[in-house]
């Protein structure tokens, strides 16, 4: 395991250390993948997307301002190269209204959650997969960042480049929503 | 408190940026509400429910890795290669440019440079006239024939006298009067020598 420091990895970098590049992309690599399989919605799309992630970081380095945050640059980039995937694909225009018969969201996604989960929550964490993928693009972005990857508001402004607050509203109006098209799911797992 | 500002509240307090002010008001709320009451707890399934298991097992992060390696590699490798192309595109372009500066210099001396005088300009020609000047020596009639239209040329050549133009000459007073007391002495001194009787003084 490289105990380097990240600043000192990043400096490396810039001076065109693939090595310390490849460091930085295996300590990044799992949240970067969580944050471009939240965006794309399936598996095989988020692993091109991720590794596009960080040709894309590597190929900018040079660019990167000392004393900034890697991470955030990283998630930018992450956001961006997902977003452009979704506009190029126009899965956002095509995008199906939330069915309660299409696959179930983890499977959709291509993920399994392992015999030791139950079935009922199994259920409703696919169908929750399913209604995240089916927010709008900015608000997916936003869920993305706070809830699986845990930034706060304010980091997640500065990934987005919009205000805390817009975060907050975007957040809450997810949340909305997510219940909305869940609640027959979760009253029953209630019951 | 409406439900709407208190399930707005609920939304900032699972991210953690419910103003710490505010906290009481909600739970308030909340505590006499049982419509935002469920709506928290919906909130929290979904919350908790929405976390991504691991997608892949370690081997494949061990070939997304190796994956990425020869990307990056690869993308090195396209950088060291376009280098040396742009560093020849900056040669040509050099060259370019010295050429057009080449050329602008010589459209503009062929335009505009300054007009050399005649008797420059006859220089490059002697020796073409050289063949002339010796066939004219060995025949007397065509020596002579060129000796005229050499001096016609000379003549043609050679401004015309002004009428008007002042000679000064010893027998006009300005002649004199323009001659310092050294000069003056100095032709006085030659005349004497000459004739005996100095000059008109």
């Amino acid at each position: 395991m490289d105990e380097r420091p990240e600043e000192l990895l990043v400096e490396e970098a810039r001076k065109g250390g693939r090595e310390a590049f490849a460091e930085l992309a295996r300590r990044h690599e799992r949240r970067v993948h969580g944050v471009v399989l939240r965006m794309a919605g399936n598996v095989s799309d988020a692993d091109d997307l991720a590794q596009e992630v960080f040709l894309t970081a590597w190929k900018a380095i040079g660019s990167f301002r000392s004393g900034s945050s890697f991470y955030t640059w990283l998630y930018r980039i992450a956001v961006n190269t997902s977003l452009t995937f979704l506009k190029k694909r126009g899965r956002e225009k095509a995008r199906a209204p939330f069915d309660e018969n299409l696959p179930v969201g983890a499977a959709a996604l291509g993920l399994s959650r392992g015999p030791e989960a139950g079935a009922v929550a199994n259920e409703l964490a696919a169908r929750i997969g399913e209604a995240v993928a089916a927010l709008p693009v900015h608000f997916r972005a936003a869920f993305a960042l706070v809830v699986d990857q845990g930034l706060s508001h304010a980091a997640a402004a500065r990934v987005l480049g919009c205000s805390e607050n817009t975060v907050s509203w975007r957040m809450h109006k997810a949340r909305k929503i997510l219940q909305a098209r869940l609640k027959p799911y979760l009253e029953e797992v209630r019951s | 408190m409406r439900c709407a500002p208190a399930r707005k509240r609920l939304s900032d307090a699972l991210d953690g940026a419910l103003r710490p002010g505010r906290k009481p008001g909600v739970e308030a709320h909340v505590k006499a509400c049982e419509s935002c009451r469920s709506y928290r707890d919906g909130l929290a399934r979904i919350q908790a429910g929405a976390a991504l298991p691991d997608a892949h097992p370690p081997e494949f992060w061990a070939a997304f890795e190796r994956g990425l390696e020869r990307k990056l590699a690869a993308a090195e490798a396209g950088r060291a290669t376009v280098v040396p192309a742009l560093a020849v595109r900056r040669r040509l372009a050099w060259a370019a440019a010295a050429a057009m500066v080449l050329a602008g210099a010589g459209i503009w001396y062929a335009l505009l440079r300054p007009q050399m005088p005649v008797t420059e300009a006859w220089v490059p020609y002697e020796d073409v006239l050289d063949p002339f000047v010796e066939a004219a020596e060995a025949d007397p009639e065509l020596a002579a024939s060129v000796d005229r239209e050499v001096r016609a040329a000379i003549d043609e050549m050679t401004p015309a006298r002004d009428a008007d133009a002042v000679v000064l000459s010893a027998a006009d007073p300005l002649f004199w009067e323009a001659l310092s007391d050294d000069e003056l002495e100095d032709i006085i001194a030659e005349l004497e020598d000459e004739t005996g009787r100095g000059g008109p003084l």
